[in-house]
């Protein structure tokens, strides 16, 4: 049996970050949860350990340890702090995996404020120059996580990255949350994906739908996807 | 985090400022709490581990579900599966912390990037792993060649600072004995000064 990965979910009483921990409770990952939010980090952790009481699940007081701690960092924090934080994670983040699912939105959801030469992705890889990031689950809303499991796997979530096992690893979790992940090439990708997603909350906008829409891709032939996961 | 790893990796080599940085940026800083694991049985072994502050013991069960502890590493000291680090097989042994440990991991290819981009950190591995082999060689005749009093002394000679640290059931799996010889030795050893 394998040992048991640590995924260090910073942002983790955030909406996507307490999603992606519920999801992820009776998963083979250990989980810490770090927020800067106390109250509500606590009332996730008694929520979790309440649902799954054998789970291993902890409450970090700080992003370093947290991160020091974990093969792998799940940044579930805003776009605008991702470097704040990064600043703080860098030395014990080396050669570890970091998620980026944010996206680089203005206040009022209409458009990016990355230029087209790059994505929140790619500047969270030039914070963190000795780790490998991965853009993941930005297209997801936090919803659609309580859904996965349940549902049938309609909605894909787009992974882009440099290195080649970390897209591995990360594809493994989304497997283990339940949705089907999508391999989308290198981290420069996540321009694509980030758009993805601001057409997405237009669409939701514009016409009125609630969060439980996702971006599904489908293919006429039963070939299955190129993923990592065969 | 790496300031006992320079002072070690000094010891056998010189490096200076850059070369240090550089290696920086390949291991991995890892925290492990008492009673988790580097490395199942099943597992491959993806990382040498050099250990900063803390204990690890990589050990064994057969069959019968009689744990053989093959090694301790405390401070400075490396710990890996060899076999399963360089072969890419299922390693056959775990690693455990036996206390909250701080390590510094290095994988295969960031091992291999750091010789091949500073050639004289060959020389301080060919050091480490020679020293291991040595060791490995003279554990492997230990127990058809020495008393449970003699291998019990070397054991305090080569961990001096680990005996408080190490359950003594553990020290006796590591000596292949059981725990009453231990005992009885240790009092032996007491009583006679």
């Amino acid at each position: 049996m394998a040992a048991k990965k640590t995924i260090a979910i910073i942002g983790a009483a955030g909406e996507m970050g307490s999603a992606i921990a519920k999801a992820l409770i009776n998963s083979n990952y250990r989980l810490l949860l770090m927020s800067r939010n106390k109250g509500n980090i606590g009332k996730l952790y008694a929520y979790l350990k309440r649902t799954s009481p054998s789970a291993e699940v902890a409450v970090i007081e700080c992003e370093k340890e947290a991160c020091w701690e974990a093969d792998i960092i799940l940044l579930a924090v805003p776009y605008k702090v991702e470097k704040e934080v990064a600043e703080k994670i860098r030395e014990v983040a080396t050669q570890k995996i970091a998620i980026d699912l944010s996206n680089p939105l203005n206040e009022t959801y209409d458009y990016l404020i990355t230029t087209p030469d790059t994505s929140a992705a790619e500047e969270l890889q030039t914070a963190l120059p000795n780790s490998k990031v991965v853009k993941a689950f930005n297209t997801i809303f936090a919803c659609e996580f309580a859904q996965a499991t349940t549902t049938e796997k309609q909605t894909k979530t787009f992974i882009a990255g440099n290195d080649k096992e970390a897209l591995e690893t990360v594809s493994e979790i989304a497997i283990a949350i339940g949705l089907t992940p999508v391999l989308c090439g290198s981290l420069s990708a996540a321009r694509n994906l980030e758009q993805m997603m601001l057409q997405l909350i237009e669409l939701k906008t514009e016409e009125n739908y609630n969060n439980l829409i996702g971006l599904n891709i489908h293919r006429h032939s039963p070939v299955t996807f190129k993923s990592v996961i065969r | 985090m790496f300031e006992l790893l320079h002072k070690k990796i000094s010891a056998i080599i010189s490096i200076n400022e850059d070369e240090l940085n550089y290696c920086k940026t390949l291991f991995v800083p890892k925290k492990l709490r008492k009673r988790q694991y580097l490395l199942q049985e099943g597992d491959v072994c993806k990382y040498q581990a050099f250990v900063e502050k803390g204990m690890l013991r990589s050990y064994h069960i057969d069959e019968n579900g009689t744990e053989h502890i093959l090694q301790f590493a405390s401070e400075g000291w490396w710990m890996a599966d060899l076999s399963s680090y360089l072969t890419g097989e299922p390693s056959l042994f775990n690693i455990e912390a036996l206390e909250d440990s701080q390590l510094l991991l290095l994988s295969k290819f960031s091992w291999d990037t750091l010789m091949q981009r500073i050639p004289k950190f060959e020389h301080y591995f060919r050091i480490i792993i020679q020293n291991h082999l040595i060791a490995t060689q003279k554990r492997v005749m230990q127990s058809h060649t020495e008393t449970p009093e003699e291998m019990y002394l070397k054991f305090v000679q080569t961990y001096p600072e680990c005996i408080k640290r190490i359950p003594q059931h553990m020290i006796a799996s590591y000596l292949g004995i059981s725990r009453e010889t231990l005992s009885r030795l240790r009092k032996h050893l007491v009583s006679h000064g």
